[in-house]
């Protein structure tokens, strides 16, 4: 087995017992990118100082330094979050040469910890999409199957984990952009507790919604990257201190007792047969090892996209007037005048995807039409909140399908804004009640292309999720994640 | 519900090539129809106390980056300052 084909979990075991160097592992994985990254297209740039922070790591561990669990492990992060001296270009054409001062507050624990940079990973742009086809940079392609999407906005960060290109990655979730691609690739993905990891320092999209989380082989790794950039940062006023944050030391390997809702709404029109049956599998493998399966109901799951569009959008179309053109990124050539070099820098340097949620934000919140839209997703939104805490008074996890069909073809869905927005109808749920939840891969179409399975769980019982999720992985006997190319 | 894009992409400062208009102003209406499907409930929107955020202090603290390290990234730099288009007369 190549070092690229395990997971952090086991190489930071062969690190601490000097079965191999963390420059070992960083040249795998590069050597890995050299023969794959033509065909997936996951990085936007790769970071040349990588070999630095390995050599780092390497020398810690001869002097006898304990170092951090992840120390050396390679690691991608997707291309919203600011690494100081390395390009991060939300993947648009307004920041395409957009070098930052600082380092987001997950980067700066990602430092910290000896974890080593890879580079930075594609998505849609300014994470607006659900399949990485609105990059301005280049498409990213499923390492299961290179013409169809890899899902998004986190696109290149849940391919690079699938091809071996990164041990794993960091992406975002704003209505579902980290669990999403994960299950179209085949990999686990995690988005924490709304509060629970800074957003310093990451391109906001719908501040309210946004969420930093991660991407890995294992459930293990997930929870070991989650342990490492969760937790209170003065920098970001959302952020939530977090008592007994060690999630992957003692990871439950039993679902013996486990309380598992599972609520139809969620198994209804629009959800693909063969993504069902995966996940009612799935189920009734955790039944048969002792969970307790109790039927419940989220009846206001129905107006989950829609609310989920207009208070996005609305926060997209105020957090997105930064881009003007003055302070930095892209300004166009010729104009005449400010409110001209405003009007063609924007038009400019913006896709078409971004320009929609822009406008259909500015739409929502213009007077005469906020009562009609903004003030009313904002109560629906209060009551899918409600629906969700009783649900959880009765059980400790709840279980549905990820994605309500496997990865779609390149360019079949690009042109169908609507059919692209439905894409996300599993997940948008729990942004907009700032739950966590998971997606694990819970086997394949007859294609052999992936299905994801969703646990949620109750605000900040990321350890409930991750012992569930795990007892899951182990029962399936591991999820060999990593896709043949 | 018909859309104004023109109108629209005013107040959003964006500009829609007459080419996309016809695509842009569907699309638009499309979405607007989807996300207007919305129940009615009779309760007042309140904060949530419960999601407060905690500001902090209003306290002058030093700023960690230099001039030149903030403006290294604007598209337009003179004598330090970031130059735009005359506004006044």
């Amino acid at each position: 087995m190549k070092l690229y084909e395990k997971t952090a979990a086991e190489l930071s075991e062969m690190l601490k017992s000097k079965e191999c160097s963390a420059v070992e592992i960083l040249n795998d994985v590069n050597s890995r990118i050299s023969d794959v990254e033509d065909k997936v297209g996951a990085y936007v740039t790769l970071n040349e100082k990588a070999v630095e922070s390995a050599k780092k790591v390497d020398q810690a561990i001869a002097n006898g330094e304990t170092v951090h669990p992840l120390a050396g492990i390679p690691i991608g992060i997707k291309d919203n979050i600011s690494t100081k001296g390395l390009r991060t270009t939300c993947s648009s054409k307004m920041l395409e040469n957009y070098v930052p001062p600082f380092n987001a507050t997950v980067v700066d624990k990602i430092n910290d910890a000896g974890m080593v940079i890879t580079g930075k990973m594609n998505m849609d742009e300014f994470a607006m999409g659900s399949s990485t086809e609105t990059s301005h940079i280049h498409l990213t392609h499923n390492p299961h199957n290179l013409e169809c999407v890899p899902g998004g906005s986190s696109g290149g960060s849940a391919a690079a984990v699938a091809a071996g290109e990164a041990i794993v990655t960091l992406g975002s979730d704003t209505g579902g952009s980290i669990r999403q691609p994960a299950a179209l690739c085949g990999v686990v993905g995690f988005k924490p507790t709304y509060g629970s990891v800074s957003r310093y320092g990451l391109v906001a999209f719908a501040s309210s919604l946004d969420q930093i989380g991660s991407f890995g082989k294992s459930v293990k790794d997930v929870a070991m990257v989650q342990s490492t950039i969760c937790g209170y940062d003065k920098l970001d006023a959302t952020s939530e201190y977090i008592e007994n944050s060690n999630y992957a030391s003692n990871l439950k390997e039993s679902v013996r007792g486990l309380r598992v809702g599972v609520p139809d709404e969620y198994f209804g029109e629009g959800i693909d047969d063969d993504a069902k049956e995966s996940v009612y599998n799935a189920i009734k493998t955790l039944e048969a090892n002792g969970a307790e399966i109790k039927k419940i109901s989220l009846p206001s799951t129905e107006f989950a996209i829609n609310t989920y569009y207009i208070i996005a959008s609305a926060e997209a179309s105020s957090n997105l007037a930064r881009f003007d053109g003055v302070k930095y990124g892209y300004r166009a050539k010729d104009y005449d005048g400010l409110i001209d070099m405003y009007e063609k820098t924007r038009s400019e340097g913006f896709g078409d995807e971004v320009k929609r949620r822009i406008m259909l934000g500015t739409f929502v919140l213009s007077s005469g039409f906020y009562d009609a839209y903004y003030k009313k997703a904002k109560l629906v939104q209060r009551k899918i909140s409600q629906e969700f805490s009783s649900a959880f008074e009765g059980c400790d996890i709840i279980a549905t399908p990820t994605v309500p069909s496997s990865a779609f073809k390149i360019g079949e869905n690009i042109g169908d804004p609507l059919k692209m927005y439905y894409s996300d109808v599993c997940t948008v749920t729990v942004n907009i009640a700032g739950l966590p939840a998971i997606s694990l891969p819970c086997g394949k179409n007859k294609d052999g292309m992936p299905f994801g399975l969703q646990f949620i769980g109750d605000k900040f019982k990321e350890q409930t999720i991750f012992d569930a999720a795990n007892a899951y992985e182990k029962i399936c006997g591991g999820f060999n994640a990593i896709a043949k190319l | 519900m018909s859309i104004d894009i023109k109108h629209i992409a005013k107040l959003s400062r964006l500009r829609i090539e007459d080419d996309k208009l016809a695509k842009f102003e569907k699309d638009m209406e499309a979405i607007v129809a989807m996300v207007d499907r919305l129940p009615n409930i009779e309760e007042e929107l309140c904060l949530d106390a419960s999601n407060a955020m905690k500001l902090r202090e209003d306290k002058a603290v030093p700023n960690k980056f230099t001039r030149d390290e903030l403006i290294a990234n604007a598209p337009k730099v003179q004598a330090g300052c970031l130059v735009v288009p005359k506004t006044v007369e």
